[in-house]
């Protein structure tokens, strides 16, 4: 019989997610139209019936034309109507029956093919709901537009779709742009400010230095601290929003400065107390996120412990770096507290979702510790708080110590040259071929001083020994040695005159071989023939040593073998001779 | 200053004093000129700039002296003297004492700067 034929598979294959080939724009997305099937059906059950009708009525008719005619010619009448009548009814009996049974059929399989088509919708709903809307969000997230977006979508199977998914594309296209452009908007913002936030710390220190009124600097002192809570903030904006980190610094910067750093940022800054020893210090490519980092977690310890409470920070070297813990007394976080912080700083998202709007500080602590490669964890503390505990990888450590509080000359060549004039005016080297030694030896005591401040003092020990009094240069103090102007610094405490007596020490052959153009002055100081010219050549505060010695007599030898000649004098700073 | 760049250190000097702008002591205990001698090494946990001072005091040195080494101002400088002074870590001497209570030098040193100008 003529069964129903099955629907066939929609043409664009709807239930088939391989069918991404990239089409025409928006106008690819046409719903796919089934045949119709029960006109089909139909014609199939009238000619089914008809069939049916046809045979049952040759067969029914035939039936009744041989009962007729076999029968005898008296019952041929009635025969004929009994089988005419029989017939008939069969025929119709059959006919209903073969109608009924093609017609249930049909309705069947109508049933069957709906239930397919059914199915197929149902996948294709499913496609369009797990596949084509996300991978369409996806791109438009990616920074597609929406047209294109709706290029590359996989074909969908309906108009309904086609719709929903167009609509979908521009809203959040729209929203996409709206995100973009607030981000961009605050990073820029931000970086303003953070640049506005810097120049006006680098004028207040000016003007503090510039101040000596204390009412004046503590004002200013407010303003910085003021000043620099505003370019946390605009950090914390622009580490949030992407932007780069505001200051670089160009030196690794120790641990002190930058644990002070970071507390210097936050309100309550007099309620930290540092404990640290470490000498470390972080590299300067680190080191502004690590004081932000810092001065985020000092501002939670600080806000959330009571006023009164102090915030106890702790250094520890490790082997791993350097841990760095921060306690406050303040409320102990429950378990889902700290789970959740502990979530805050090491989510692996990088979205902005599951910003609180108020509470920025553990999402930029997370941020910075994911990009400088930190560990933070929470832990109750022992003060009665919550411990917080940031480990530095050693990658970002360098053992760099601090600098001398007076720092050597970057450039050691100009140094020598007044030196070597100032010392042949107070106190000329013994003999010439020492001059050189000493001058050479200082710039290079010096420059060590500057990488590590325990071997120049070696250094300069030795030199002592070795070249006696002949070394000016090495009898000063070991933590400075030169002032910031170039100029060698007279050792604290020694007085002029010992640098006079000294000079009168050594002999007098020996001096005249020094230097000539000073040489005429100091023999004629130390002569007492000519008064005035060594006056003029001489700084007041060794005429004043020679004054000194004059009164006393002169110089003990004992201490003038001793004692080295110390350096000589700064023109700015006067003996304490000339005030005592 | 000790700053070549622009303010390339990131210590701001409220944190170096703790907050305080004012010296405990009085602004009358450490003028410019006043001498400071440390009585005592720095130890290990101590303020850097607490350290320095003592480190440069191991001889006597002038507060303006120390200031411009520290690369601070004077006001910062007498803060943190005060605070080693309350500690006992430093003196200070005043050089101007002896002049300030007479106005005339002794004339025992009138005397002798007579002879060594002789002598001279």
């Amino acid at each position: 019989m003529t069964s129903p034929e099955i629907a066939p598979p929609p043409a664009a294959g709807a239930g088939q997610p391989a069918a991404g080939s990239a089409q025409p724009v928006t106008g690819s997305i046409q719903p796919t139209v089934h045949a119709g099937q029960p006109a089909a059906a139909g014609d199939g059950t009238a000619a089914g019936t008809a069939l049916a009708l046809l045979i049952s009525v040759v067969v029914a008719g035939a039936a009744c034309l041989i009962a007729v005619y076999s029968s005898a010619e008296s019952a041929r009448a009635g025969v004929a109507w009994g089988t005419g009548a029989a017939g008939a009814v069969l025929c119709a009996a059959v006919t209903v029956a073969a109608h009924a049974r093609l017609t249930s059929r049909s309705l069947r399989a109508a049933v069957s093919a709906g239930q397919t088509r059914l199915a197929e919708r149902e996948a294709a709903d499913n496609y369009f709901a797990d596949g084509t809307v996300p991978a369409v969000v996806e791109r438009l997230r990616r920074g597609g537009s929406a047209e294109t977006a709706l290029a590359e979508a996989p074909p969908v199977s309906s108009e309904a779709q086609r719709r929903v998914l167009i609509s979908l594309a521009r809203e959040v296209h729209r929203g996409e742009n709206m995100r973009a452009a607030a981000m961009s908007a605050c990073a820029n913002a931000a970086g303003r400010v953070q640049a506005l936030a810097t120049s006006m710390a680098a004028d207040l220190r000016e003007m503090e230095h510039r101040h000596a009124d204390e009412d004046v600097l503590a004002d200013l002192l407010e303003l910085d601290h003021r000043n620099a809570q505003m370019g946390r903030i605009a950090d914390s904006i622009a580490v949030l929003t992407g932007a780069r980190s505001g200051r670089r610094w160009a030196k690794p910067i120790v641990m002190e400065s930058i644990l002070r750093g970071a507390m210097g940022r936050i309100s309550g800054y007099q309620r930290v107390r540092l404990h640290s020893t470490s000498e470390v210090a972080i590299a300067g490519h680190a080191a502004e996120g690590v004081m932000h980092l810092l001065a985020e977690l000092m501002d939670n310890a600080a806000n959330f412990s009571p006023p009164t409470s102090e915030v106890h920070v702790y250094v520890e070297e490790v082997a791993a770096g350097v841990v760095i813990t921060i306690e406050d007394g303040g409320l102990v976080m429950g378990e889902v507290a700290l789970r959740r912080a502990q979530q805050a700083v090491s989510a692996d998202h990088g979205d902005l979702t599951t910003l609180s709007g108020t509470r920025l500080g553990l999402a930029v602590v997370g941020r910075l510790a994911r990009k400088h490669g930190l560990s933070v964890s929470f832990r109750p503390s022992a003060h009665g708080g919550t411990g917080v505990l940031v480990r530095i990888p050693r990658e970002l450590l360098t053992e760099r110590r601090r600098e001398e509080p007076a720092p050597m000359p970057p450039a050691a060549e100009p140094a020598p040259a007044p030196r070597a004039s100032l010392g042949a005016q107070s106190t000329p080297p013994p003999t010439d071929h020492v001059r050189p030694v000493t001058e050479h030896s200082g710039p290079a005591a010096d420059h060590a001083g500057q990488q590590d401040p325990a071997r120049p003092a070696q250094q300069r020990a030795e030199g002592h020994d070795q070249q006696g009094s002949g070394g000016y240069a090495n009898a000063a103090p070991p933590p400075q040695v030169y002032g910031e102007s170039g100029l060698p610094k007279r050792r604290r405490g020694q007085t002029l005159a010992a640098v006079a007596r000294a000079t009168a020490a050594s002999s007098q052959t020996e001096r005249s071989q020094s230097g000539a153009e000073h040489g005429a002055g100091e023999e004629a100081a130390a002569d007492g023939t000519s008064p005035a010219a060594g006056r003029a050549k001489r700084p007041s505060g060794t005429r004043f040593g020679d004054f000194r010695r004059a009164v006393q007599g002169t110089g003990d030898p004992e201490e003038s073998g001793t004692s080295s000649p110390s350096s000589p004098t700064r023109s700015s700073s006067l003996s304490e001779d000339d005030t005592e | 200053m000790t700053r070549p760049g622009r303010d390339e250190d990131p210590d701001r000097l409220y944190t170096v004093t703790g907050g305080r702008s004012r010296s405990t002591t009085g602004a009358d205990t450490f003028d410019l000129v006043t001498l400071v001698v440390s009585e005592s090494a720095p130890v290990r946990g101590m303020q850097s700039e607490h350290a320095a001072i003592l480190r440069i005091c191991r001889f006597p040195t002038a507060v303006v002296e120390l200031a411009s080494d520290l690369g601070l101002p004077v006001s910062v400088v007498r803060i943190l003297l005060g605070d080693l002074l309350a500690q006992g870590k430093i003196t200070a001497r005043h050089p101007r004492r002896a002049r300030t209570a007479d106005a005339l030098p002794d004339p025992d040193i009138l005397k002798q700067v007579l002879v060594g100008l002789r002598n001279i």
